[in-house]
């Protein structure tokens, strides 16, 4: 189950992005509060409700996921859980300086976990460079850059000499280091850019698909990603694809669709503007003209439920619907890890709690059973 | 028309246009606006031998990957100027180029003839920040670049909602420029922190030329260019932004060539 903790509170009125210039004087601490605590109560409860794991990511100066540092919820979430994975993904590497930092709180995680942390990287959203200052034009040299450092923290005795392009370490030693060996899994979200694709196959990590595309959008990247992999020299196996997509279940189909649409649409009119900005250097051209290209097909510009339903932007109905559209899109992207968005929006705890369960007891087993006992429903 | 061809500066290409007759003249283009030989170029041709080279990853130009910030540019330029066999010139910089006119004046003085900066980057105001270049929408760009709005080349940016609605070599070549603009000035954006006190060693004659409505570097910033070069004159154009070289390219050739005559 994946969790963006996101802000429901912004004004009806209120028209603008909801990042990099959304008016932090939005933001509310004693709503904070409430949130972050119902948040995490989802995330944990996920666990006796029988999911694989949970995942968390890193955004900044946005409403649309009040996650800026990742870590500390996934550090929490060690200490409250005991048997489900961690997925942090990511953190994005090129905003930590250096970037030994992320190997450290990683291994910290880990530990604390008994060996339970997905270590997701990414290279950070557009609007990131924005708030933080990184150039983006440098943003894959960083990243690449700061992954190997942190997979050598994980690989190499300590301490060691780094002497990259951007980052300049005398003496590498990082202390503590993860339980899991080599290292923790490696997860690598992303966005459709041919130069994430390359890497991940390349590298023989995992590569999740960032969702609100319309299903043709993840069908064309994974089968390049299968592609690249056979470049590589090797086939792609299905837990190397990640299919992250909302899904809300309820007792019949219209009633899902009457409970859900309002909050998917909070989510797509309110939280996504500005989450597309593309900044300089952040992909090749070549990159950047595909993914505007893809545009259209992206949840921020449809506007009718039936396009929401027909590109499979979110997956909504009764228990038997939901089956059925989960395994055929399971089987079409080949894909062996599912992460379901079960909160969206302003979906409230009392409807995200039903959905949860309904999913967890008259989906996930089938889905297990569809898919088979190695596919993992995180 | 001018010549096309590629010179090689320390392993980069650069492409670079040479047109009209006398004594030599380079010319430092904008984020993309006048890489192309245009209007203001022939008039500034008809008593010069201008050079217009495109910056590194701009146009035909390749190189980018060994730029990291100014410094690096500073340096490709007075290279291309030893490639050239250029001792010292004239040197007319706008926007952009304006920046790295001013830089290189200020570390390498002797290499610069005179100086004409024309609504330059470079410089930092807390008071009038710079626009935005790079998070802007086309329509956005066009409000804070042109003071006439209906302007052909401000309708054509109005008219667009994202660069995909260009023909894609056009908005392949914008997506470069960016990429490469960005790599010198994303962060400190658009102007160099040290160049401020360093304009005191300028010794060419300096003039400098400003958009009375330049919404993206407004005109203090001229202001501040002029009263920190010693002996700087400045001239504001009115109906005029941040593009005198598209906007007004008869009064900027006009300005720049009576400065340029003088002894």
């Amino acid at each position: 189950m994946f969790h963006l903790m996101p802000w429901p509170h912004l004004p009806e009125s209120y028209a603008g992005p909801a990042w990099v210039k959304c008016p932090n004087a939005f933001y509310d601490g004693r709503r904070g509060h409430a949130l972050y605590n119902r948040y995490l109560d989802e995330l944990v409860r996920a666990e006796a409700l029988g999911f694989d794991g949970v995942c968390v990511n890193e955004h900044h100066a946005n409403a649309y996921g009040n996650m800026p540092s990742p870590n500390l919820i996934a550090s929490i979430l060690a200490r409250q859980t005991e048997r489900m994975r961690i997925a942090v993904v990511g953190n994005a590497l090129p905003l930590y300086n250096p970037p030994l930092r992320v190997a450290e709180e990683y291994a910290m995680i880990d530990c604390i976990s008994g060996g339970r942390l997905i270590a997701g990287m990414v290279v950070g959203g557009g609007p990131e460079y924005y708030s933080n200052g990184i150039n983006p034009a440098e943003a894959r040299e960083r990243f690449s850059e700061a992954l190997d450092l942190i997979v050598r923290c994980w690989t190499e005795p300590g301490p060691f000499v780094h002497t990259g392009k951007h980052y300049k370490l005398r003496y590498v030693n990082p202390w503590p280091t993860p339980v899991q060996k080599p290292h923790p899994p490696i997860w690598i979200p992303g966005a459709g850019s041919y130069e994430t694709m390359d890497f991940v196959a390349r590298r023989r990590w995992a590569y999740m698909g960032i969702p609100y595309f319309h299903k043709r959008i993840f069908k064309r990247n994974f089968d390049y990603f299968r592609e690249a992999c056979a470049k590589e020299g090797y086939a792609a196996s299905p837990e190397q694809m990640g299919w992250l997509v909302p899904v809300y279940v309820a007792e019949t189909d219209a009633r899902a669709r009457a409970e859900f649409e309002p909050h998917l649409w909070y989510f797509a009119r309110k939280l996504l503007p500005g989450i597309n900005v593309s900044p300089p250097g952040y992909t090749s051209p070549r990159s950047a003209l595909k993914m505007l290209g893809a545009f259209g097909d992206f949840m921020l510009n449809v506007g009718s439920w039936d396009e929401i339903v027909d590109g499979a932007y979110a997956i909504v109905g009764s228990p038997a619907t939901v089956r059925t559209q989960m395994a055929e899109m399971i089987h079409w992207l080949g894909v062996g890890n599912v992460l379901t968005l079960l909160q969206l929006g302003t979906l409230p705890a009392d409807l995200t709690r039903r959905n949860m369960e309904l999913f967890a007891t008259e989906v996930l087993p089938h889905l297990r059973n569809e898919i088979g006992p190695r596919a993992a429903a995180s | 028309m001018p010549a096309r061809r590629i010179v090689q500066v320390a392993g980069k290409d650069v492409r670079l246009l040479t047109g009209g007759d006398g004594p030599p003249l380079l010319y430092l283009h904008a984020v993309g606006a006048d890489v192309d030989w245009l209007e203001i170029h022939d008039r500034l041709a008809r008593h010069f031998t201008v050079h217009l080279p495109a910056h590194p990853g701009f146009a035909e130009s390749t190189g980018i990957e060994q730029v990291d910030g100014i410094a690096d540019v500073v340096l490709h330029y007075v290279d291309l100027l030893g490639v050239l066999g250029l001792r010292a010139v004239p040197v007319v910089g706008a926007s952009f180029g304006g920046w790295i006119a001013a830089e290189i004046a200020a570390l390498y003085p002797e290499r610069v003839e005179r100086l004409v900066l024309v609504d330059a980057l470079g410089l930092w105001i807390d008071a009038a920040p710079i626009g935005e270049l790079f998070g802007s929408t086309p329509p956005e760009l066009a409000e804070v670049l042109f003071h006439d709005q209906d302007h052909p080349l401000a309708q054509m940016l109005r008219a667009m909602t994202s660069i995909a609605d260009v023909p894609e070599d056009f908005a392949h070549a914008q997506l470069k420029a960016l990429e490469a603009a960005a790599k010198v000035g994303w962060n400190p954006y658009m102007h160099d922190p040290k160049l401020e006190v360093r304009l005191r060693r300028v010794t060419a004659p300096t003039l400098v030329v400003w958009g009375r409505e330049d919404r993206l570097v407004p005109l203090v910033y001229g202001e501040r260019y002029r009263d920190r070069i010693p002996g700087a004159g400045l001239e504001v154009l009115p109906r005029c932004g941040h593009l005198p070289a598209i906007e007004r390219p008869a009064e900027l050739a006009e300005v720049a060539l009576d400065f340029l005559a003088q002894t």
